[in-house]
């Protein structure tokens, strides 16, 4: 797979080509610039591909509408931020139903808070993100994308605004969480240490994977 | 979109509408305020209609009503109609109530009823004391007057007065009467009994006579088989109007419904301006949600959908506002009763209609989806992925084919809406249309300067270099303050120009056209003393003296006029009753033949007839038609020869139809004539009607008085209304300028880092308000001039002058206001703390 912008003018990513298992763990590493996130991206079907194709499970999502996209993101994929990324006028709670709402599921609230509580955040159901420290909001974030079970969960840099505390415990949080429900994981990290707890480490260098063991 | 989703987005919706209502308040305010005006608009019309409607039969006074006209019933067919249901007889007259034993006396212009016992029929006759009304039949030459009368007359219970000849004892005062549907709206009236009636000769009263036979039907039930009945003992009676209910305020229901027109068009242009501040505010919300919306898109929420919560918010909103915008209005009914009730008798109750609350919230609804696609449509442009790269691209209207259609086709639905309501369309049409010209020659305009300071032509001080920076800027809100002050401006300037160039002709045509007095009823044979004691009184009075008789238009080219005239036709006065007509042999100095020719002197026996030219124009009348007039019962065919420019405005002698007097000296007349006096004192009007009293006066400035009072409630009415446009077009800019803070914001701080003073950039911002300012100045003062010169020039035919006071008060007035508020509203980003821009917050 490629991706280019500003029409083919400027090659971001060369010849990609890799397959996930179920259940798998990958972690991406590379120096800064060298594609990871323009990588996660096109797998999470944000941004198009510009030759080849991308398959989640049976299906082709390089040649879907946007909105089929969405569909299928929705109810399969995950995704964390480095940045978090909570929405500022819903509380920890509402941040993490919501994506059960969307999908009509019973009961939003009873699960969201039955995940919050597993995440240790059972007394910031009501708080708003402005009210939360950075490694509580990467908990509400990592709640919210996993809420749904999907059965791949995409990680930009998921440690990459917290201290080495807040690392430790979101790592383990997001590895105990994976073993547990059986899902895939992809996340891009600086990390080293977090980059050892995954199956399979791929490295890219200038839009190319240079390693993948 | 499935039920389920639809009410899961409605949550969503409702969720954050109640979280972020706020943010949005500019454009509930705006909203609330335009649907405010609509619903009051509305409210009132409706109320006013039913009051008219519930009230037709007590307007008219019966259930049917036999108008004679100048002559008595004919008492064998009013012996017939007796017979099937219960009549009343009225007759009503003009003519001069003077005191006799005051000092000075005085006198007043009088429209008095005389009343049988049966009177009134419908409704109630309100006066004081108890009993009076019944001793008008019992007891002769007792008479009621008016609270007016009461007053300027200076009367007392008991007192006597002259009427005619005869004495007058007053017995009561009454203040309001029900049949008013006719000509009792501004004077004054009087009641007296039918025997007393009988007593006064009024055969010399002419004209001002008029015999009405009220009916009341016992049993309603068979209402429309005696209706038939009654149609048929007239059938070959063409001398007699039959009235029925529903006509019986035509006259003040076409006033309502012109005046309420104008004000929906006023209204709608206030939303209109509105629009401008939804879509720009709209924008900025969305902008400020960026972020939450790209992370609704990664969590699989489709663009779509997205926009549906946010449709579904405004929708919500407009709910609510819809609500209490018409809730409201229903307060300002008993403002408006209040004002109109003292006039014309009426009482207004608000009452609920689900179609208003309906039009109301449609109305608001084209608004808000026309001005919102571009906005809401801007959501396609958020991308999940900048969550990735921490960058949000500000946003942008975002326009395609589809959505300027879709705006284009609500705008004519919108625009149709207002025509089809209005009895005019053509009016409304041109309105929007001048509307729309505007709106794009402000925004042509705001491109324009920014254009033309970019090229930085000037060399100029520092604050002038930011204030042309902050106009050039590209989210500048140079545009949204010119288009929506602009707006507001020309309305105001024009109502403001109609207005006093209106109020000017009125008040002007006092001292100087304007005779001081009018006589009516001047007999044939009085013609010659009454010249002699004018002149006695002021050797210098100018004196108009014109021959007049009662002449009905009874057949246009054979065919019966009000059988394809319908009231609502501007000219219709002209048929629904007698009018006075009057002959001379020059043509008047100020009624120029504008078709046709003056008499053909060759033809004396033959009937010959000169029309107003609106008139002509109105009924569809050309030159060589055939008019049937009724004159003392006869009727007589004549030809229409040419038609004048007739100005009713200037209160001289003016007469919609006149006769070649070779003919119609012939015919029984009386005389009508105007005074302008030298020296006015000299002429004693109780002295006068002493000689002849059978005479009636009118001080025209007495009348003048009570249509300027009439005019200036209007006036005071239309301007507050006005006014309001302006006040959303302020509302709209000062939320641009909040929209546009955190740029100001920053912009500030760098002025403040690069050490400008706070004097010098509050300087920039003057200079930038002024620049912008002036150019909307100088358009809106164009259009309005020319739309108001078109008003006055066309429409009132009046004389149009540039009123230069009225040109600063209104734009000295909003100027400063404005430029309060940009200050006000900029204040609060002129101390920027340095700390949080650093931090990048
Ligand atoms: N929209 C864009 N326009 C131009 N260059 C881009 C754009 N997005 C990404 N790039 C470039 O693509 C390369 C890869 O970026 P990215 O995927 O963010 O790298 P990484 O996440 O590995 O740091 C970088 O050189 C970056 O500058
Ligand atoms: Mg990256």
């Amino acid at each position: 797979m490629n991706y280019t912008i500003d029409n083919n003018s400027i090659n971001i990513l060369k010849n990609i080509s890799f397959e996930v298992d179920y259940k798998e763990t990958i972690s991406i590493v590379g120096e800064s610039g060298s594609g990871k996130t323009s990588l996660i991206m096109l797998i999470g079907g944000l941004e198009k591909i510009s030759a080849g194709n991308i398959f989640f499970k049976d299906s082709e999502i390089s040649n879907m509408t946007e909105d089929e996209i969405s569909e299928i993101r929705r109810k399969n994929i995950g995704i964390v931020f480095q940045s978090f990324y909570l929405i500022p006028n819903y509380t920890a709670l509402e941040n993490v139903s919501l994506s059960l709402e969307i999908n009509k599921l019973d009961n939003a609230t009873q699960k969201a808070k039955e995940i919050l509580d597993r995440f240790g955040l059972s007394n910031r159901f009501n708080n708003l993100p402005s009210q939360l420290s950075g490694g509580e909001q990467q908990r509400v974030a990592i709640a919210r994308s996993v809420v749904m079970k999907p059965e791949l969960i995409l990680a930009d840099e998921p440690t990459g605004n917290l201290d080495s505390e807040n690392t430790e415990n979101i790592s383990n949080l997001l590895f105990n969480y994976i073993k547990d429900e059986n899902a895939s994981l992809i996340m891009v990290t600086h990390d080293n240490n977090l980059a050892n707890l995954t199956k399979r480490k791929i490295t890219i260098k200038d839009g190319v994977i240079s390693e993948n063991q | 979109m499935k039920i389920n989703d639809l009410s899961l987005y409605s949550k969503f919706a409702f969720r954050d509408l109640i979280r972020s209502y706020s943010k949005i308040l500019s454009i509930i305010i705006t909203l609330l305020i335009s649907l405010f005006i609509l619903s009051a608009i509305l409210t009132i019309e409706d109320s006013l209609e039913n009051e008219l409607n519930e009230n037709s039969k007590v307007l008219l006074g019966g259930d049917l009503e036999i108008d004679y006209n100048n002559r008595e019933g004919d008492s064998n067919l009013i012996k017939q109609i007796e017979n099937i249901s219960t009549v009343s007889q009225v007759v009503e007259f003009s003519t001069m109530i003077s005191t006799i034993e005051k000092k000075p006396n005085k006198t007043s212009f009088t429209r008095i009823k005389a009343i049988d016992q049966n009177y009134p029929l419908y409704g109630d006759v309100i006066f004081e004391p108890v009993g009076s009304l019944k001793k008008l039949n019992e007891i002769d030459n007792t008479i009621l007057v008016n609270e007016n009368i009461f007053k300027n007359l200076n009367l007392k219970i008991n007192d006597i007065v002259k009427v005619q000849n005869k004495k007058f004892k007053v017995i009561g005062v009454v203040k309001v009467l029900p049949d008013i549907g006719g000509a009792f709206v501004f004077g004054d009236f009087a009641l007296t009994g039918k025997k007393t009636l009988d007593k006064l000769e009024l055969n010399t009263l002419g004209s001002f006579l008029n015999y009405e036979y009220k009916i009341k039907f016992d049993d309603y039930k068979n209402k429309d088989k005696k209706i038939n009945e009654i149609k048929k003992i007239f059938k070959n009676n063409d001398k007699v109007k039959i009235q029925y209910p529903e006509n019986s305020a035509g006259g003040i229901k076409r006033i309502i419904d012109n005046f309420s027109q104008f004000l929906s068009l006023v209204s709608i242009s206030a939303m209109l301006i509105a629009g401008i501040g939804i879509a720009n505010t709209l924008l900025s919300f969305i902008n400020q949600k960026n972020s939450s919306i790209a992370v609704q898109k990664a969590i699989g929420i489709n663009s779509g959908n997205i926009k549906t919560i946010y449709y579904l918010q405004l929708l919500f909103s407009l709910i609510f506002i819809s609500l209490v915008a018409y809730g409201l209005s229903f307060f300002l009914v008993p403002v408006v009763d209040k004002y109109i009730s003292d006039g014309l008798g009426l009482n207004i109750e608000a009452s609920f209609s689900l179609t208003n609350l309906f039009i109301v919230f449609v109305v608001g609804l084209l608004v808000i989806i026309i001005f919102s696609i571009p906005t809401v449509n801007s959501i396609d442009q958020i991308k999940a992925s900048s969550l990735f790269r921490n960058v949000f691209q500000s946003l942008q209207f975002k326009y395609s084919k589809l959505s300027i259609s879709l705006s284009l086709l609500l705008l004519t639905i919108l625009v149709s809406l207002f025509a089809s309501r209005s009895s005019i369309p053509t009016y409304s049409l041109i309105y929007f249309a001048s509307f729309f010209i505007c709106l794009a020659v402000f925004f042509y305009v705001s491109r324009f300067i920014i254009l033309l300071l970019r090229k930085n032509l000037l060399n100029l001080g520092i604050s002038s270099k930011i204030a042309i920076k902050n106009i050039t800027q590209s989210k500048s809100i140079t545009p949204i303050t010119v288009m929506s002050l602009g707006l507001g401006m020309t309305l105001l300037l024009t109502l403001a120009f109609v207005g006093s160039n209106f109020k000017r002709e009125i008040a002007k045509s006092i001292p100087e056209i304007a005779p001081d007095y009018f006589f009516l009823g001047i007999q044939n044979n009085q013609k010659n003393l009454f010249k002699k004691i004018i002149i006695d009184s002021d050797k210098e009075a100018v004196m108009e003296i014109v021959p007049m008789v009662s002449a009905g238009l009874v057949k246009i080219n054979g065919i019966d006029p009000n059988t394809y005239i319908s009231d609502s036709n501007d000219s219709y006065w002209v048929i629904m009753n007698d009018r006075r007509v009057s002959w001379v042999n020059t043509i008047p100095k100020d009624n120029p033949i504008l078709e046709g020719s003056w008499w053909d002197t060759s033809k004396p026996n033959k009937l010959q007839i000169s029309l107003d030219s609106k008139v002509a124009k109105d009924f569809g009348v050309n030159i060589g038609d055939k008019f049937t007039l009724r004159i003392y019962g006869r009727e007589i065919e004549g030809e229409v020869v040419n038609f004048r420019l007739v100005n009713y405005q200037d209160l001289s002698i003016n007469f919609a139809m006149l006769l070649n007097p070779q003919f119609a000296e012939n015919i029984p007349h009386e005389y009508l004539s105007t005074i302008k006096f030298k020296n006015i004192k000299s002429f004693n009007e109780v002295n006068f009607l002493d000689k002849f009293p059978s005479v009636s006066i009118i001080k025209i400035s007495d009348y003048l008085s009570k249509v300027t009072d009439v005019l200036n409630k209007v006036f005071i009415a239309v301007s507050i209304l006005s006014a309001v446009t302006v006040i959303i077009g302020l509302v709209v800019i000062s939320s641009a300028i909040i929209v546009q803070g955190k740029i100001k914001i920053f912009q500030n701080l760098v002025f403040k880092i690069l050490g400008f003073s706070k004097k010098e950039i509050i300087m920039s911002s003057i200079i930038e308000f002024i620049i912008s300012f002036l150019s909307i100045i100088f358009f809106s003062t164009i259009f309005a001039v020319l739309a108001s010169k078109f008003i006055i020039e066309n429409i009132f035919q009046l004389k149009w002058l540039f009123e230069i006071n009225i040109f600063f008060y209104v734009t000295i007035g909003v100027g400063v206001v404005t430029l309060a508020l940009i200050i006000i509203t900029n204040f609060r980003y002129l101390s920027p703390k340095v700390y949080p821009l650093v931090r990048n917050e």
